[in-house]
């Protein structure tokens, strides 16, 4: 496997870095909708909605690298899909948290 | 005689009640070039794709050095020394081949480098693109490499280029693994040839002087 701080600072996992957050606000927006159809605040932090949301969000990522054959590139490198996606799990809730408390 | 360094063994394969693998075997021995050779359909990428661990069998084993590798994923057999090559792109296409090689070596001296090595690989030609490809996945310093169909559709110039570069990694020792279909491509490229046919697969020797009649398409139905 190639060393972790090798991959985090690869232009690769900046493409994720950048892509991810457009998919939160995709995903935000949609819950957003929904959460005001429902009559609560649209952009409260609501614990369990923002780990479905986060799921999702990063289940479209996965997806999108797999549409490029980009899975098998990571595999090649020795990169199981935990290590490529868990790290973007902060930047949702920090994402989340910051658009709650604004 | 060396042993194979990676084997998928008694590979059964079906999608609802279509047999896509009957028993199928394949192998890659270091210092070696093997050819899969078939027609479309025959089953090769499946038995490759199942080789890495990016499907799993009904029935079977893959084993690495002889060992049975217990629910084969491609980054864990990466780690042991596996490279794979699909038979599609599978570079990031917004990115540089060099941007590709600095991930794995900060300072990337391959032996082979090319102008386009700067350029997106997205908006390179289909032989810069193969190539590309596989100094990426020698960067990685295999000890076996799956390549699926790497000839497939480049013109002579290139696939001269590749079948060079095939042999001078098995000659450093790598367990090459390819699959093909064209027949004269693999008499002069491969050391060792298998021959698949409805999802089954045979080992051919003498395969250069044998004519192509008694084991290509020459099987029972």
């Amino acid at each position: 496997m190639i060393p972790l701080s090798r991959w985090f600072q690869s232009k690769l996992f900046r493409s994720y870095l950048f892509q991810f957050p457009l998919i939160w606000l995709l995903v935000k927006a949609g819950n957003a909708y929904t959460a005001a159809w429902g009559g609560v605040p649209p952009l409260a932090f609501r614990p369990f909605t923002e780990v479905a949301c986060c799921a999702i969000e990063l289940f479209i990522l996965w997806v999108f690298i797999r549409r490029n054959n980009e899975d098998i590139l990571l595999g090649n490198l020795g990169l199981p899909w935990t290590v490529v996606l868990l790290p973007l799990v902060p930047i949702h809730f920090i994402l989340s948290a910051v658009v709650a408390l604004a | 005689m060396i042993e194979p360094l990676l084997a998928a063994d008694s590979i059964d394969f079906s999608v609802k009640d279509r047999m896509i693998l009957r028993s199928a075997y394949v192998d890659a021995v270091p210092g070696t070039i093997t050819a899969l050779v078939g027609r479309s359909g025959s089953g090769k990428t499946t038995v490759f794709w199942i080789l890495v661990g990016l499907r799993r069998p009904q029935g079977g084993q893959v084993r690495w050095a002889g060992e049975r590798v217990e629910r084969p994923r491609l980054a864990d057999l990466a780690r042991r020394g596996l490279a794979f090559g699909p038979d599609r792109p599978f570079l990031n296409p917004g990115l540089s081949t060099t941007d590709h090689l600095r991930m794995i070596d900060e300072e990337p001296s391959g032996a082979e480098s090319h102008e386009w090595f700067g350029r997106p690989t997205g908006t390179l030609s289909g032989g810069e693109q193969r190539l590309s490809e596989l100094a990426v996945l020698l960067a990685c310093r295999p000890k076996v490499l799956v390549l699926d169909e790497p000839f497939r559709g480049l013109a002579p110039a290139v696939r001269d280029s590749i079948a060079g570069t095939l042999r001078r990694a098995a000659t450093a020792g790598v367990a090459v693994l390819y699959a093909d279909h064209d027949v004269e491509q693999v008499k002069n490229t491969a050391d060792r040839l298998y021959s698949m046919e409805s999802g089954m697969t045979r080992r051919v020797e003498g395969f250069r002087e044998r004519p192509l009649a008694e084991w290509y398409h020459a099987w029972p139905q």
